[in-house]
């Protein structure tokens, strides 16, 4: 008695790892178009402080999911008075003005001070040993022009969706800015 | 026979529920905190000390408080009338001891600074040039600006000479009365033993002193500096401190006004206070303390320098205080407390 054929041809190996090999190639296009179109749709905007509605309230250096918060101080020199006595940079009173850690405001020594000409100094900002705390820019603020304040390092930021720094601004001043344009800088009208 | 394991009893269950309830209580709290959904920085910049004055040491009392006309306000002057003027936004407005509207002048931009001579002539401050009204408010002059860069914040008007304290320049400028200059003090120079005038902000002020010499505040060097018109100095005083017998900060005093007994009426920025130091610069007493100015502590509100605070003060011939709050844009008159 003849054999019946099969109701479907059997798939031989070579069909059957080509067949694989093709839906693996599928899937990983499928995945990397996924990522990109992920990627592009977040390219368009990120993370950044509004510094006119920065409270200083020490979450940027606590909230980040980044081990070192990607908040760094900023300082625009433009803005800045180049003080003797800087309050971003010594307590307001001060043992003596020297570089001493205990009369720097800053817990992580992140401030540099360079003499320039008496009585000015200049001051510049560690941003490796930065971590977003903004008691120089209370400082600075309360005391000064306001030139140090706190701007999202793109960077270091991981452009997460729901920022969890900004999820706890007590100021609201957390808001999407287009990546083109990362940065909210402060400027001088003198 | 001992069972292998003990059992709880209900007490020591309940004791280890409440003990572990509480752990997580606490964990939960510090996690609050440390969320931001406490009040607690743990990198808080404290000056809470500096904040509270000592009550003995304050001997005036506010008596009344009236808002100013306009928003904007920068600089307060005590006229010859007894008027008080003050610059606010585009306007200077003359304004009783109650703060009953006179005088009105409106002007081409925002005004920085005013004084008023013995004959009435009103002399406004605009950024880069001044302005000259007569006391009726009839527009005299311009006198143009002597550089491109000037930010006048301080005027003082004798009866043949104008002073204006140019922020941006770092020096005083002397007029005559038909708005040349005549001479120009505070500059740095070696040889006259002058070290130079520091304003990081636009606060720098001078005023005609009854011992004949002018009084120019130095914010940068925290002191007050005493010159002739011819622009000796013939000295200073005054030492930065946070302490309320020193000027706090890193530039203050930032307005100056004096009592008709010669004793300095001093305004201070980001510890906002008005205190009161002899004409020789020592510390006398507080006029009023910084817990007297909540809205002053935080100012900058905008992409551009912090400099829309701050205090002024002018006084009257009886040893009333008038007090100008930048911020609340109202005026404080103080009287000395019985």
């Amino acid at each position: 008695m003849d054999a019946k054929p099969p109701a479907h041809d059997p798939l031989t190996r070579r069909q059957f790892l080509g067949n694989g090999a093709r839906l693996l190639a599928m899937t990983g296009l499928g995945a990397a178009a996924g990522a990109l179109a992920s990627r592009a749709s977040g390219a368009g905007w990120v993370w950044q402080i509004d510094p006119a509605k920065c409270l200083h309230c020490g979450n940027c250096a606590t909230q980040c999911v980044l081990e070192q918060s990607a908040v760094k101080c900023v300082h625009a020199y433009a803005v800045c008075g180049y003080c003797q006595l800087c309050t971003g940079f010594f307590w307001p009173e001060p043992n003596q003005l020297t570089t001493a850690a205990e009369n720097q405001v800053c817990p992580t020594a992140a401030i540099r001070r360079r003499y320039v000409e008496d009585p000015y100094y200049q001051y510049s900002i560690d941003e490796t040993l930065c971590i977003g705390c903004a008691k120089c820019v209370e400082g600075c603020t309360r005391f000064g022009n306001g030139s140090l304040f706190l701007q999202v390092r793109h960077d270091r930021c991981l452009h997460c969706n729901e920022c969890a720094i900004a999820r706890t601004c007590p100021g609201e001043a957390f808001r999407r800015v287009p990546a083109g344009q990362p940065y909210l800088l402060k400027t001088t009208s003198r | 026979m001992k069972p292998e394991f003990e059992l709880f009893d209900r007490r020591e269950f309940l004791g280890v529920v409440t003990r572990a309830a509480a752990l997580f209580g606490l964990a939960g709290g510090a996690k609050a905190v440390a969320g931001g959904q406490g009040t607690a920085n743990p990198f808080a910049y404290d000056i809470s000390r500096f904040q509270k004055t000592d009550p003995k040491l304050i001997t005036y009392e506010e008596t009344s408080r009236w808002p100013i006309p306009h928003k904007e306000a920068r600089r307060l002057a005590m006229g010859p009338d007894g008027q008080l003027y003050v610059c606010a936004g585009n306007y200077i407005n003359g304004l009783s001891r109650t703060g009953q509207g006179g005088l009105e002048l409106a002007l081409a931009g925002p005004a920085w600074c005013v004084a008023v001579a013995p004959d009435g002539a009103i002399f406004a401050g605009l950024r880069d040039h001044i302005e000259v009204y007569d006391s009726k408010g009839g527009r005299v002059a311009r006198w143009e600006s002597p550089d491109p860069k000037t930010w006048f914040s301080g005027l003082a008007a004798g009866r043949q000479d104008v002073f204006a304290a140019d922020a941006r320049k770092l020096v005083v400028l002397r007029y005559d009365r038909s708005g040349r200059i005549i001479g120009r003090i505070g500059r740095k120079d070696a040889e006259r033993n002058v070290p130079g005038l520091i304003a990081p902000s636009p606060f720098l002020d001078v005023m005609i002193h009854r011992d004949g010499l002018l009084r120019v505040n130095n914010p940068g060097r925290h002191r007050v500096e005493a010159y002739t018109f011819d622009g000796d100095l013939e000295g200073a005083w005054g030492k930065a401190a946070a302490s309320i017998e020193g000027f706090c900060g890193c530039c203050n005093p930032i307005g100056l006004a004096a009592l008709g007994d010669g004793r300095i009426v001093t305004c201070e920025k980001g510890i906002p206070r008005v205190k009161i130091y002899s004409a020789e610069g020592e510390f006398e007493s507080v006029v009023a303390g910084s817990e007297s100015f909540p809205e002053n502590a935080h100012v900058c509100n905008d992409l551009n320098d912090c400099v829309n605070g701050g205090l002024d003060a002018a006084a009257d011939g009886a040893g009333r205080i008038y007090i100008l709050d930048i911020v609340a844009g109202n005026v404080r008159v103080m009287k000395r407390k019985d």
